[in-house]
């Protein structure tokens, strides 16, 4: 078999060509916004435009992805999570997710040192998309920067920012 | 080309595309067409893939790596389609669920204008009945890398020494099986830019 296949390369001569692409039209609507029903329970969730969210209590911040990023990324079928004891900046790339045959880098919206994460989250992705606010926390870190905290936006913050890029 | 450079290069385009989006200028999302040689790559569930696995997986001739892409294992080289779209997601619609479903979408067009009746599946990807003639397995939530690779006249022998996308107990297939006539990629590359631009409502600027 390794005798045709080397007839076959020799004979490729197939070069690469990059394509650009223009939009003609604009992009298709997609889901109805999420509104929090735990909204004033825990401590306040902040958020990030790359759609992940983190709840401080104390000196910990626990992170998840909000219920817009589950609904894009659609049913999700395996989680990589940081190791406990790692130290990452605000924005880094700490685990990906992924769901129907796309991985999706995870990004800390806070800078911190891991101290736990969702193992059941692990065994059961689809956690993930049933209950991303509660059950489908992702870790737990504890903030080396809680100053970080005010640039990010708060819930009113995050649903305007869903509203404006729907356009 | 070999998979490696071609990896490199979506990922310079997509650094480049992350960049223009964030300096506000024009993205310029770009597809990259091309044929790999030979070669078996898995996504980011690695550990499936054993260091026993992928050395007699490379004594079949084919290269092997272990990608960041989702999906499992499969197989890439002559005779198949690959297509590279690094587009930035959010400018034409923010989901990697509808992105998936436009890529399967772009196919099926593509091989219907060959003749061919294709099909979606729980499994993703496109199917010919219980054949899976096109695997897909993408990378990315804002700018995507990796893509799909669509048989034209691969030599399916390739795919008997794995279980593609670990899905057992179905085939692979191939334009050229499927027509029953040899099908090159250069004859389906036109159907495929032509759904492409249809599907993802754009022009096609070639470089």
């Amino acid at each position: 078999m390794a005798r045709v296949l080397l007839s076959t390369l020799a004979t490729f001569t197939h070069k690469v060509s990059p394509i650009q692409l223009i939009r003609t039209s604009t992009a298709i609507t997609h889901a109805p916004r999420y509104l929090s029903t735990t909204r004033g329970v825990l401590s306040e969730r902040k958020y990030t435009e790359k759609h992940e969210w983190v709840a401080v209590d104390g000196k910990i911040g626990t992170i998840g992805i909000t219920n817009y990023a589950q609904e894009a990324l659609g049913d999700i079928v395996y989680i990589q999570l940081p190791e406990v004891g790692t130290e990452f900046e605000q924005m880094e790339e700490c685990g990906v997710l992924e769901s129907v045959k796309a991985a999706s880098d995870l990004f800390t919206p806070v800078s911190g040192k891991v101290t736990e994460i969702n193992s059941a989250i692990e065994d059961r992705p689809e956690l993930l998309n049933i209950s991303c606010y509660d059950e489908g926390w992702l870790f737990k870190l504890e903030l080396t920067v809680p100053s970080e905290l005010d640039g990010l936006m708060d819930e009113a913050g995050y649903e305007n920012f869903l509203q404006e890029n729907k356009e | 080309m070999r998979y490696l450079p071609a990896w490199e290069l979506q990922k310079r385009i997509a650094a480049r595309v992350m960049a223009n989006v964030k300096e506000g200028k024009e993205a310029r999302h770009t597809l990259l067409l091309l044929e790999h040689y030979p070669v078996f790559t898995t996504g980011i569930r690695k550990s499936d893939y054993t260091p026993e696995v992928e050395a007699q997986l490379k004594s079949t001739g084919a290269d092997f790596h272990r990608t960041n892409r989702g999906g499992l294992i499969t197989f890439h080289g002559p005779g198949q389609l690959i297509a590279y779209p690094i587009l930035h997601l959010s400018s034409f619609s923010p989901g990697i669920k509808w992105y998936v479903c436009a890529l399967e979408r772009t196919v099926i067009r593509t091989l219907r204008g060959l003749g061919i009746h294709a099909h979606t599946s729980p499994h993703t990807g496109v199917w010919v009945g219980e054949n899976k003639i096109c695997a897909l397995g993408l990378q990315g939530r804002h700018v995507t890398t990796h893509g799909l690779g669509l048989n034209c006249n691969t030599d399916l022998q390739w795919f008997t020494h794995i279980v593609p996308c670990g899905i057992p107990d179905k085939g692979v297939t191939s334009v050229t099986q499927e027509l029953r006539r040899e099908t090159t990629i250069s004859q389906v590359e036109p159907h495929f830019l032509k759904a492409f631009a249809e599907v993802f409502k754009c022009q096609l600027v070639f470089s």
